[in-house]
């Protein structure tokens, strides 16, 4: 049969950084080690939220970080296989797609292993990489804010029988009570701070446990420099981006999460984010813009919509609006490295965890968004209301408000999901972004 | 007392019961306007309001309403379980204004949604959380709900400026151990066929000790329980038994359980949030009273596990099948809260356990607003009919579940 004739492709709207392009390679060889683990006999620990593995990476253990995976999968839309699993284990569809996602990655590992089952045990399809995770010999769980963190990893140890030991670390909320209160200082914010760093010295002896041995805390030392650098850089370019036209937009950071996030801690990521920032640079020096007619300034509320992230860069760039910051890329991943001493890390790290943006409550989380909707000078606000992400979604519409109210910018949310496409509607976003491009338009009109 | 007066005055128990559950801030207001008392509200389900009542508040958690949503459109989205939602709406609507606090200490994502939109619209109400923990068998679990428990006492302590004694707080122990004991006592009685309690009634029973004085509410419980006699009104013996299981922060919809047991069944047990989770576990009425709450805070889960805690030595569904065993209940009904993540996670657990054991069971999901009763009575039905068939038949260790999503 021919080939049916297809539409020529249209150029790229959006220019996209070029250095980040090894992402892709990096992030590969990661879960090439990942897929690796059991062949090479490491220990395999799986873990969601705050960026644990530092800690597991300094012990040798080979970590998974359950977002990642579901993430990875949704973005190459390979997510199919093991939300049917989870969904025909009884998970409803309601539930947090990157937690369905990676459980039924669990189910499928399970199915596929069990012999005795033998409705089951077949061999993986070649493209179902939602069962080459391997299974975990340990499971931390230490998920700032959300709820649904905690009980995700409480069902992936059920769905192992139990068998496969558990830590827990309890990351409290922010609540922003008492009235020295604010962002990194009060009584609560130091009290915290205490209660997560003990939990932490508590999980590296059950990291002990585990590896029967005494654990390195020099090589610990050595990683959390290059995270500290790696943190710096990336901060560095991003602060660039204020300049206008933006060199780069939260496409172009969000492509950059897993260097940061969970790549091996190594000098790989430093030469990353080195090669990121020197060529922000020079797109600022040389005034090359991300978006190439940059004619508006978009913030972007909400988690990231994997399956849809090249799509809405373009989408975004062919109406010339440069998504210059966002809550989930300007505010989380090891997001003060100020706080890390490489020679103690400990304590930073916890920091770090519980500056998660979701962990503070809105009186403080919103003066963060603000801030920032100030510094990069944006038109407004584009909430992606996540349909099964609701710590993103809890505060959206008192952010609008202050937005609105506060600064005078315009706002508009559609919805969307993390993991599952289906969520997503398009003419939706198409609508409603083009009528919060008209009011900013109008609003220009006035005040000329 | 004749049997006819008695039967009458249990009728208008449970109906002043049942007028509390309908407005319970209405309740609030009255009880204010007359006793000039504080009113300090709490999101379900962990904190313990004997803290507010030894502070010589009216502790009252804070419920579901019956209304649509309405200004509470513009800060939660529709995908939100019903209680956030309504209290939400509630706060935004000036409904909650009788409230002069509200404590907290769950952090159910959803919930921690609402408790900043509600401080957000409270401008006058101080909103105090300390974070529980909710991993339950840490070395650590212990110390630290007594520690998130000695900071909430702190914080209610400034916000009254003036301390709660200890000796005020083993007395509202004791009081409300002793309502909780009579709780359990019509619970037990319902089990043994002594007195015939709708489900409705039984939810009437504790969703107002959640709102009324607490004094008042034992006075009218313990009058319930002495009114029982083996005289009561049995329930009909060829009526299937049920449990009742789930439902958290919310009460199930009073017309939703009337159409269950309308249906040919009684229900015999429950788990449900507004129902034995509730009243299952007393606190240690000796020693120091914070050591106690944390104790209580532990022993609650233990006994009745919870989905939003993480306990991996316990397990809800081994609790529910022995549950149900001793009620001699048939079947059980799962009513979950649509968009409510902690149950959403364990039910394929609870599904597997019954699929395992043999025992039907029937998945319901409930909404705020618009529930489809009529289809819904027509899965009731059918799955009522179902057990009908299976009794007198062996117990069959196969995978026939009637879980079914609605
Ligand atoms: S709901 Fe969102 S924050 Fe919570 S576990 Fe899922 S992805 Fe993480
Ligand atoms: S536990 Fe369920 S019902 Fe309670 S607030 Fe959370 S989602 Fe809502």
């Amino acid at each position: 049969m021919n080939a049916p004739i297809q539409a020529p492709t249209p150029p790229s709207a959006a220019n996209k950084l070029k250095s980040t392009r090894m992402a892709g390679k990096l992030v590969n060889d990661y879960w090439e080690m990942v897929w690796r683990a059991k062949e090479e006999g490491k220990l395999v620990c799986w873990y969601e939220g705050s960026s644990i593995n530092p800690f597991l990476e300094a012990a040798d253990i080979v970590w998974v970080h359950g977002e990642a995976y579901s993430a990875m999968l949704a973005a190459r839309h390979q997510e199919g296989p093991a939300q049917a699993a989870a969904e025909e284990r009884g998970y409803l569809r309601e539930l947090c797609s990157y937690a369905r996602t990676h459980l039924g990655c669990a189910v499928n590992n399970q199915r596929h292993r069990n012999g005795s089952d033998s409705a089951f045990a077949d061999v993986p399809a070649d493209e179902d990489i939602s069962a080459k995770l391997p299974p975990p010999d340990m499971i931390i769980s230490a998920y700032a804010y959300c709820s649904t963190g905690q009980q995700w990893d409480e069902m992936t140890s059920r769905m192992f029988g139990k068998k496969v030991p558990i830590f827990n670390v309890s990351i409290p909320w922010i609540w922003a009570s008492g009235k020295d209160a604010g962002y990194l200082r009060g009584q609560e914010w130091e009290e915290t701070s205490k209660y997560v760093a003990k939990q932490l010295e508590e999980m590296v002896k059950f990291i002990e446990e585990q590896t029967g041995k005494p654990y390195p805390w020099d090589r610990l030392r050595e990683l959390m420099r290059n995270v500290k650098r790696a943190s710096e850089l990336r901060l560095e370019a991003m602060d660039m981006c204020t300049a206008k036209p933006a060199p780069a937009t939260l496409f172009d950071w969000s492509v950059s999460i897993a260097p940061i996030n969970q790549l091996p801690c190594t000098t790989d990521i430093v030469d990353y984010f080195t090669n990121v920032r020197d060529e922000v640079a020079e797109r600022v020096r040389t005034g090359e813009a991300a978006v190439p007619k940059e004619k508006y300034r978009l913030f972007f509320d909400g988690i990231m919509n994997w399956n849809k992230l090249g799509w809405l860069a373009e989408k975004f760039a062919r109406y010339d609006a440069a998504v210059v910051a966002g809550r989930y890329t300007h505010m989380a991943f090891w997001q003060e490295p100020g706080l890390i001493n490489p020679e103690d890390p400990v304590m930073g790290m916890g920091q770090n965890y519980l500056i998660c943006p979701n962990n503070h409550s809105s009186p403080i989380l919103i003066d963060l968004i603000m801030g920032l909707c100030e510094k990069y000078e944006v038109d407004g606000i584009v909430f992606h209301a996540t349909r099964t992400c609701r710590a993103f979604t809890n505060p959206m519409f008192m952010i609008a408000e202050e937005a609105t109210s506060r600064l005078g910018i315009q706002t508009t949310m559609f919805e969307g999901d993390v993991a599952d496409e289906s969520f997503y509607k398009d003419e939706l976003l198409n609508t409603r972004v083009e009528a919060m491009l008209e009011a900013i338009d109008q609003k220009r009109m006035a005040v000329v | 007392m004749l049997l006819e007066s008695r039967v009458k005055e249990q009728g208008s128990i449970l109906a002043r019961l049942g007028e509390v559950c309908t407005d319970p801030l209405g309740y609030a207001r009255e009880w204010k306007a007359r006793t000039g008392g504080l009113v300090v509200g709490s999101f379900p389900m962990n904190f313990p309001s004997e803290m507010a009542h030894a502070a010589g508040a009216l502790p009252l958690i804070i419920q579901e309403a019956e209304d649509p949503i309405t200004a509470g459109h513009g800060l939660l989205f529709p995908f939100y379980c019903g209680y956030t939602r309504s209290t939400v709406d509630q706060a935004a609507n000036g409904e909650l204004d009788v409230l002069d606090a509200i404590m907290f200490g769950d952090h159910c994502v959803q919930l921690l949604g609402a408790a900043d939109a509600v401080r957000m619209s409270l401008k006058n109400t101080r909103v105090i959380f300390f974070q529980l923990i909710s991993s339950m068998c840490d070395p650590w679990t212990l110390g630290r709900a007594k520690e998130s428990f000695e900071k909430l006492r702190e914080e209610l302590e400034d916000f009254l400026g003036r301390k709660v004694e200890d000796d005020a707080l083993r007395e509202s122990i004791r009081l409300f151990n002793r309502d909780r004991q009579a709780m359990r006592k019509l619970y037990e009685m319902r089990v043994a066929g002594q007195i015939s309690l709708t489900a409705t009634e039984m939810q009437y029973v504790v969703k107002s000790a959640m709102v009324m004085d607490r004094r008042e509410h034992l006075e009218l419980v313990e009058a319930l329980v002495a009114g029982a006699t083996e005289n009561s009104p049995a329930p009909e013996k060829r009526a299937i038994r049920l449990h009742l299981s789930g439902h958290f922060c919310q009460a199930p919809k009073p017309e939703l359980l009337d159409m269950i047991e309308g249906c040919g069944a009684v229900v015999v047990g429950d788990d449900l949030y507004h129902g034995f989770r509730y009243i299952s576990t007393d606190v240690g009425e000796n020693g120091d009273p914070m050591e106690a709450l944390a104790h209580w805070y532990l022993d609650r889960n233990t006994g009745v596990p919870c989905p939003t805690r993480v306990q991996n030595d316990v397990d809800w569904d081994a609790f529910l099948l022995d549950a149900m065993r001793k009620e001699n209940a048939e079947g059980m009904i799962v009513l979950m809260a649509k968009f409510c993540e902690p149950h959403m996670y364990y039910y394929p657990e609870v599904k597997e356990a019954f699929e395992k054991a043999g025992m039907p069971h029937l998945l319901i999901e409930t909404e705020h607003e618009s529930m489809a009763l009529e289809h819904i009575r027509t899965r009731v039905e059918s799955f009522l009919e179902l057990v009908k068939r299976r009794r007198g038949a062996a117990p069959v260790v196969t995978s026939a579940a009637q879980g079914e999503v609605a």
